[in-house]
């Protein structure tokens, strides 16, 4: 069975399409780019896999599930959004994602708080942007998922984060898991994809394996993206 | 999930909610210790700012959980906090009436801090010597028991509140629902449904009325020397007449609500 | 041991290349214990699928050999490793009179210019 399997989605805004017929299989075991212009339906798509949008037409299938409780144990998912209720401390959301996700690691995710330098007892209210991000990047990772959905995690953030979230990424993968990362920073994630999927205007460009198209058009998948969609 | 989704919605109340209850106990008890039998200028005036600051506490029990209530319920489904609402894994049905819930107790907590704040600030033999005199006039005016008559007033004052958080949630869903993001269309719509059940309510007592001639005689006379039965046929049925809508809005909410939702 | 990557060439024949290197040179000597996928993978901070595949590569050219409960280890053929040795130098030496030819030199002129150049 497909780990996620899309058919014929289409989602419509009044009488604008954000996504238009997107037919997309993926498989386990694997890292997916979900490469696309700002704008290109990115979001849109991610957001209905995690029930945030209704869609208008078609039907997403995770594990042979619909949307709902049970793919929603299944797939971990970082918004591109701060979206913990700000009056909370750290040691509380962490109960929190232990209450509610029978496959969080609450050891572990002390651990990856402790490595960031991150204080468990601090008010979320009390932190920047950045560091809340960081707390959720950490939530994310600490479940034992089969499915990390990751929206824009390296949208404004520094390189040694930007390191340090990649090696996150790839220590926590395994065989079992999926993770599928949305970004327009092409160059800076590349190196880790196995697959990409190239998203442009509502529409699935390309779906191939990383390394046979590089082969194949003899670039980077950077360059491979600036050529096929340019302004 | 539901008890794990009300454990987190109640502790969200209880840490705003606080701080009314405990300045409310505080000024009832101020008012208490200022209410000398012989008393000075300064403590009149300071004992008439401790009650006036009570009532204002109290007034804030009761307008805190409606907003609060609202707010938190906007927050958490339609606002950046309903990327992580959305995706525990919870039905939509545990999601509304975990919020539901958490209201209900909260209108209990806010009646039983109201009274409390009221007994400790009042409360003399003499005082409560009055109260129940004055209840028992109307009670055996009304042919009715004292326990049943302080029950249902209690039920219809909660019954009214709570009809009116009910149309603010159907409105902030229905409201999301016609334009993202527009809060001022949940309000106007919350209003209506407000108006709606209200008229619906005396329409329908003014229907049983067709059948009953004392009830009738509310609407004919415009007077307000009720009839005994009346009253107690008011009660009775303004009271179920409450229910229902708030089920039905309920139910309407979670109807809407399982259609899935479209977040900004 | 940090690795740098050029986009534009696929992964796997980089870090095949990398892997060469390692066993022409003797950082992984023959009979020796290779680290798991994972250890590479993590070590080289690259994707393990990506570092599967590359060592697939090494095993399809017997370079390397799976025991099927311990994992994998370098071959025992010192011949086989000379032998990937000597290719190796023979394309870095093509690519030096490439480069050269390039610029209008021939080979007697490039070795000239090899004998000139200090270690």
């Amino acid at each position: 069975m497909e780990l996620l399997e899309i058919k014929d989605l289409s989602k419509k805004y009044e009488n604008k399409y954000a996504l238009k017929n997107i037919n997309l299989k993926l498989s386990s075991g694997k890292i997916i780019g979900l490469l696309g212009k700002n704008g290109a339906g990115k979001s849109t798509l991610i957001k209905l896999i995690n029930d945030l949008l209704t869609p208008t037409d078609g039907e997403i299938l995770i594990k042979g599930n619909k949307v709902g409780v049970e793919s929603k144990k299944i797939i971990s998912y970082l918004p591109e959004r701060t979206y913990l209720n700000k009056q909370m401390r750290v040691n509380e959301v962490l109960n929190y994602f232990e209450d509610f996700y029978d496959d969080f690691d609450i050891q572990k995710a002390k651990r990856l708080l402790k490595d960031l330098d991150l204080d468990d007892n601090q008010k979320l209210s009390k932190m920047s942007k950045g560091m809340q991000e960081k707390v959720q990047l950490v939530l994310v990772m600490s479940r034992n998922a089969d499915l990390y959905i990751l929206d824009e995690p390296l949208g404004g953030v520094d390189p040694a984060t930007r390191d340090y979230i990649l090696d996150t990424i790839l220590s926590n993968f395994n065989e079992n898991a999926s993770v599928i990362i949305s970004t327009h920073l092409i160059s800076d994630i590349e190196r880790i994809l196995d697959e990409v999927v190239f998203i442009d205007k509502g529409e699935i460009a390309l779906q191939s394996d990383t390394d046979e198209l590089r082969e194949k058009e003899n670039a980077s998948i950077d360059e491979i993206f600036r050529r096929m969609f340019k302004c | 999930m539901l008890i794990k989704l009300l454990k987190y919605d109640l502790k969200y109340m209880i840490r705003n909610m606080c701080v009314f209850y405990i300045l409310s106990v505080f000024f009832a008890i101020t008012t208490r210790l200022l209410s000398l039998p012989e008393q000075t200028v300064m403590i009149k005036i300071l004992s008439r700012i401790s009650s006036g600051c009570m009532i204002a506490m109290i007034a804030d029990i009761i307008i805190n959980v409606m907003m609060r209530s609202w707010v938190r319920f906007r927050d958490s489904i339609y606002k950046d906090e309903s990327y992580l609402t959305h995706t525990l894994p919870v039905t939509k049905n545990d999601l509304y009436n975990s919020k539901f819930i958490q209201t209900l107790i909260f209108f209990f907590v806010g009646f039983v801090f109201v009274i409390l704040s009221l007994f400790i600030a009042y409360y003399t033999p003499h005082t409560w010597l009055i109260i129940k005199e004055y209840i028992k006039a109307i009670t055996t005016g009304f042919n009715m028991s004292m326990l049943f008559f302080i029950t249902i007033t209690f039920l219809i004052i909660f019954l009214e509140l709570f009809n009116a958080i009910q149309c603010g949630f159907l409105g902030i869903i229905l409201g999301y629902k016609m334009s993202n993001g527009k809060t001022g269309l949940s309000v106007l719509f919350g209003f209506v449904f407000y108006l709606i059940s209200q008229t619906l309510v005396l329409s329908l007592v003014f229907v049983y009325g067709l059948f009953d001639n004392s009830v009738m005689e509310l609407f004919k006379s415009g007077t307000i020397n009720i009839d005994v039965n009346a009253f107690r046929v008011l009660a009775i049925v303004s009271s179920i007449l409450y229910l229902i809508i708030i089920f039905g809005m309920s139910i309407i909410c979670k109807k809407v609500l399982n259609k899935g939702v479209d977040i900004e | 041991m940090e690795l740098t990557f050029e986009n534009n060439i696929p992964i796997y024949i980089q870090l095949l290349d990398y892997l060469k290197i390692y066993l022409i040179s003797g950082v992984f000597k023959p009979g020796e214990k290779l680290p798991s996928v994972r250890e590479f993978a993590t070590t080289f901070k690259v994707n393990p699928n990506t570092m599967q595949k590359a060592l697939s590569e090494l095993e399809n050219k017997n370079l390397i050999y799976t025991e099927r409960t311990n994992g994998k280890y370098v071959t025992n053929n010192k011949e086989l490793i000379e032998k990937l040795k000597d290719e190796y130098a023979v394309t870095l030496a093509k690519s030096y009179f490439q480069g050269m030819k390039r610029i209008g030199l021939g080979k007697a002129e490039s070795i000239k210019y090899l004998e000139g150049i200090d270690e």
